[in-house]
């Protein structure tokens, strides 16, 4: 296993494990107010020191953890729902479809993601799942844009003829047929969009239109230690950091998975 | 001139070292021409980047010298190695199709080294370019100078990177497979032109190719190359007419010949060892039908009467001949052909391609904007029709249109015009959906082995999906018929775990002909089955073609631009050309006495590696006389 792939899977792993376990491992309440807790700098008692309320931010970092992952995940999750099917059509219809679908996306790639976000979540109440579904629709154009370009250079290969030539089912050439082979890259793209998805997430939360205090999300917790930022730098500094190490995580995740993912690029062996 | 000595050269890969070379001696004389013969895997291509000194990074060469002059090329500094390659030495590439730099001028490209090495000015190289492009045979050298490779054919590309190389007047040319991309025809035009250098400038060249009849054109010499070894080296008339290592033995006896007929080819079993451990004996011995406790033994290469040879009983061998497997003799076996309706039936069957339109095709007459998109027609009227159990051999060059009728017939590719019927039943006209009957009875097998088949799929999904598919036996048996399958195109059943990359190109195609059966069909398109294929492979899968014919009564339409191998398996021939049928007849009396002029120019460019040599030397010799 290439070393990336080993360092990745560590620091994802750990932190979807101390996410899952955090209620458990948090060494404090995340949600409870004390006014007497107030600011307090990193100590044995609270490792990474309290916010504006008194919280401890570790456990509210802890706690948060999940709020982003389930952010990323789910938006990427939106945005390969819709963006598969589209750039597997674009790629094997090419033609009218192909332009159809592709400057479709190309308007919605023009939009920065973020205005699109807000323009999305302005019209409604925020709430966090609708702030995912905004996210993944954001990235569904490069998510269509990956899959049809590998869909565009595996629709000429000659197993694809055989299968038109048993009359195989449309469906069955672009999911059975063509998808299998477009994974590699695709999972690439997809841990990328996971990343991007987090931050678009947190930013959101930032501006006051994905989570709500007091939930504990990353996004939220530097929004809200934006005013104390000279006076406890602590509180923005932890999920800012803890973001940080997640998106190189699962970035390494990604890369290292493309090659463990193609079995052709295992067996390639000297030219004669 | 050149000697190379001792070499051994390794690659690093992700699964170890690979040995390409393991001590390969190898000698040009200066004025003749050496051709260093092999199979894909046997290490020649390594062969022309070492003497070039152009091995890839990850190359090794723990042992070995390679001498041009007496000067050892590998220990040169880049600055040396690069005045030698621009101005001594010149290497032409297999593929003109990709070597030219698409967005510069054919004299730029021809002139380059003048201005680089020579310090030409621009205008004293184009006229050079001009003069050399006149030599190389171009016609109308000055207008060619200015044209851009895409405007100019594949013979034309490879004539005008032979100028190239030829530009710096290099005392040795270096040939890595220049003709192997291109039709028989253009290729015939290449080997005359490359004769033709030798007699006039007495040019040294190290000619490298798989295919032994282009090699008895045009070399003195030849080193057969098989798995880093050199096993067979001697004079190249010698060595075709007896061959004295089993590997060349096999090698030419698997060659398929004109004026043979409907014949089984020898086969060679088998296929190479891994090169990532070498096997410490002879290399060929696990393949070979003469093996010998002895052959488990280091093998020498020792002096045989006039040649050195790699084996342990090359004395004993001198007179023994390849044995041929007569495996059900041709005709025996054969389904007795009724005069039924026939299993294809093609009438005025055409297909037009578009190559431009939108803005492509526009242009301008005078200042009027005029809507000109360029046509092609691939399939120009076209009838054939084909008997169960007959094979027709669709024989053409490249463009002519050939593999868009195999497509059409079978609808993968829509046909503007024409009837087609398939088992009786009518095809054109229906929509796709109605075409599920006859995608049973008609199937395809297809050119390339790597991308016929889909590479996320185990040989057991593979040629278990047409059964599946058709419904054709309940799920619980499809193990079983996918067993009987892999029996038929004679792989073992355990290959059905196996992933595409796992196997060879010939298993692979294997795999693709067991596909194609699932669904027992009457009547395959086979379009190019064996052209990807090394020559020892191909015999093996034209003969299992054969094989199932007699056996299960398929017939097929045989595509390949290897008239030889066509002549082997089918009944009758049909020659394509510009997307018309110009000739169709039975095989033996279209290999015997061809009609249409295009198809006696297509018999006599193939290259032989037997009877008359048909070069322009020895045509010009016999005409002295």
């Amino acid at each position: 296993m290439p070393l990336q792939l080993k360092a990745g899977l560590l620091i994802v792993g750990t932190i979807v494990l101390l996410g899952l376990l955090a209620p458990w491992i948090a060494p404090h309440p995340w949600d409870t107010i004390s006014m007497r807790t107030r600011f307090l700098p990193p100590s044995a008692t609270y490792w990474l020191g309290t916010d504006e309320y008194g919280r401890d931010v570790l456990s509210r970092l802890l706690m948060g953890t999940r709020l982003s992952l389930a952010m990323g995940v789910s938006a990427t999750l939106v945005s390969l729902a819709f963006g598969v099917p589209i750039g597997l059509a674009a790629g094997y219809f090419r033609g009218k479809t192909d332009e159809l679908l592709m400057r479709s996306a190309d308007v919605l790639m023009a939009v920065p993601p973020i205005m699109l976000g807000l323009l999305v979540l302005a019209v409604t109440p925020p709430s966090l799942w609708k702030t995912a579904v905004a996210v993944g629709f954001v990235y569904i154009p490069p998510i269509a844009r990956v899959t049809r370009s590998v869909t565009l250079a595996l629709a000429n290969e000659e197993f694809i003829q055989a299968a038109r030539a048993r009359a195989e089912s449309t469906s069955y050439i672009l999911f059975r047929e063509i998808l299998p082979n477009a994974w590699p890259p695709l999972i690439v793209e997809a841990s990328l969009r996971v990343t991007y998805a987090i931050l678009l997430g947190s930013a959101l939360s930032f501006l006051g239109l994905g989570a709500q205090p007091p939930s504990s999300d990353w996004g939220l917790m530097i929004s809200e230690a934006r005013s104390f930022i000279d006076r406890a730098p602590w509180i923005a500094l932890a999920p800012g950091f803890a973001m940080c190490l997640l998106v190189i995580g699962i970035n390494l995740v990604g890369d290292g998975a493309r090659e463990r993912l193609d079995p052709r690029l295992k067996a390639r062996v000297g030219k004669s | 001139m050149l000697a190379i000595e001792d070499l051994t050269v390794r690659y690093r890969t992700p699964g170890g070292a690979v040995e390409a070379l393991s001590s390969v001696s190898l000698k040009v004389r200066t004025g003749s021409t050496l051709a260093v013969v092999g199979e894909s895997g046997s290490g020649k291509s390594t062969v022309a980047l070492a003497a070039m000194a152009l091995l890839p990074p990850e190359a090794q060469t723990p042992s070995g010298r390679v001498l041009f002059d007496g000067t050892d090329v590998l220990k040169l500094d880049a600055q040396r190695r690069r005045r030698l390659r621009g101005s001594r030495i010149a290497l032409v590439f297999q593929d003109p199709f990709s070597v030219l730099n698409p967005s510069l001028r054919i004299a730029e490209q021809v002139g380059e080294g003048l201005v680089y090495h020579r310090g030409f000015s621009d205008e004293r190289a184009l006229s050079r370019a001009i003069e050399l492009l006149d030599e190389v045979g171009i016609a109308n050298p000055r207008a060619v100078a200015r044209a851009y490779p895409h405007e100019l054919s594949g013979g034309m590309r490879q004539r005008a990177l032979i100028a190239g190389a030829l530009a710096a007047e290099p005392e040795l040319l270096i040939l890595d497979e220049p003709t192997t991309a291109l039709d028989v025809t253009i290729e015939a035009q290449i080997l005359d032109l490359l004769e033709d250098l030798q007699a006039r400038r007495g040019l040294t060249m190290l000619f490298i190719s798989h295919n032994l009849g282009v090699v008895r054109r045009i070399a003195d010499d030849i080193a057969v190359l098989y798995a880093g070894q050199v096993v067979e080296e001697g004079a190249t008339e010698r060595i075709l007419q007896a061959p004295v290592h089993p590997y060349t033995k096999g090698l030419l006896a698997a060659i398929p010949r004109l004026g043979r007929g409907r014949t089984r080819l020898a086969s060679i079993p088998g296929r190479l060892p891994d090169l990532r451990a070498p096997p410490a004996g002879c290399r060929f011995a696990p393949r070979c039908p003469f093996a010998v406790a002895a052959s488990a033994l280091p093998q020498e290469l020792r002096h045989v009467g006039d040649r050195n040879v790699r084996c342990c009983r090359a004395q004993e061998l001198v007179a023994t001949a390849w044995p041929v497997q007569d495996e059900a003799a041709s005709g025996t076996l054969r389904a007795v052909l009724s005069p039924s309706e026939p299993i294809l039936r093609v009438d005025g069957l055409s297909k037009t391609f578009t190559l431009t339109r939108g803005f492509g095709a526009l242009s301008f007459e005078g200042w009027r904007p005029v809507m000109r998109p360029v046509r092609v027609k691939a399939v120009d009227e076209v009838a054939i029709e084909i008997a169960p159990g007959e094979v027709l051999g669709l024989v053409g060059e490249s463009g002519s249109g050939k593999t868009t009728l195999g497509r059409a017939i079978l609808r993968l590719i829509e046909p503007d015009r024409g009837s087609i019927r398939i088992a009786g039943e009518a095809v054109s006209g229906k929509p796709q959906k109605a075409l599920v009957p006859m995608r049973r009875a008609a199937q395809i097998v297809f050119q390339n082995p790597d991308s016929s088949l889909n590479p996320r799929k185990t040989v057991r999904e593979l040629v278990g999906r047409p059964i599946e598919r058709f419904r054709l036996a309940p799920s619980g048996e499809v193990p079983g018929r996918v067993r009987a399958l892999l029996d038929l195109v004679r792989l073992p059943a355990h290959y059905a775990d196996r992933y595409p990359h796992q196997m060879s190109g010939g298993e692979k195609q294997r795999v693709g002909i067991a596909r194609a059966l699932a669904t027992e069909p009457r009547f395959i398109v086979c379009d190019e089955p064996v052209s990807a294929l090394d020559v020892s492979v191909q015999a093996a899968i034209v003969n299992l073609l054969a094989d199932l014919r007699d056996r299960l009564g398929v017939a097929y339409l045989f595509i390949s631009h290897d008239i030889s191998v066509v002549a082997h398996i089918a009944d009758r021939i049909a020659v394509m050309y510009r997307g018309r049928i110009v000739e169709t007849g039975p095989a033996e009396e279209v290999m015997r006495a061809p009609r249409d002029p295009y198809t006696i120019t297509l018999l006599s460019a193939v290259p032989t590696v037997d009877g008359p040599p048909l070069g322009k030397r020895a045509r010009d010799e016999i005409a002295q006389r």
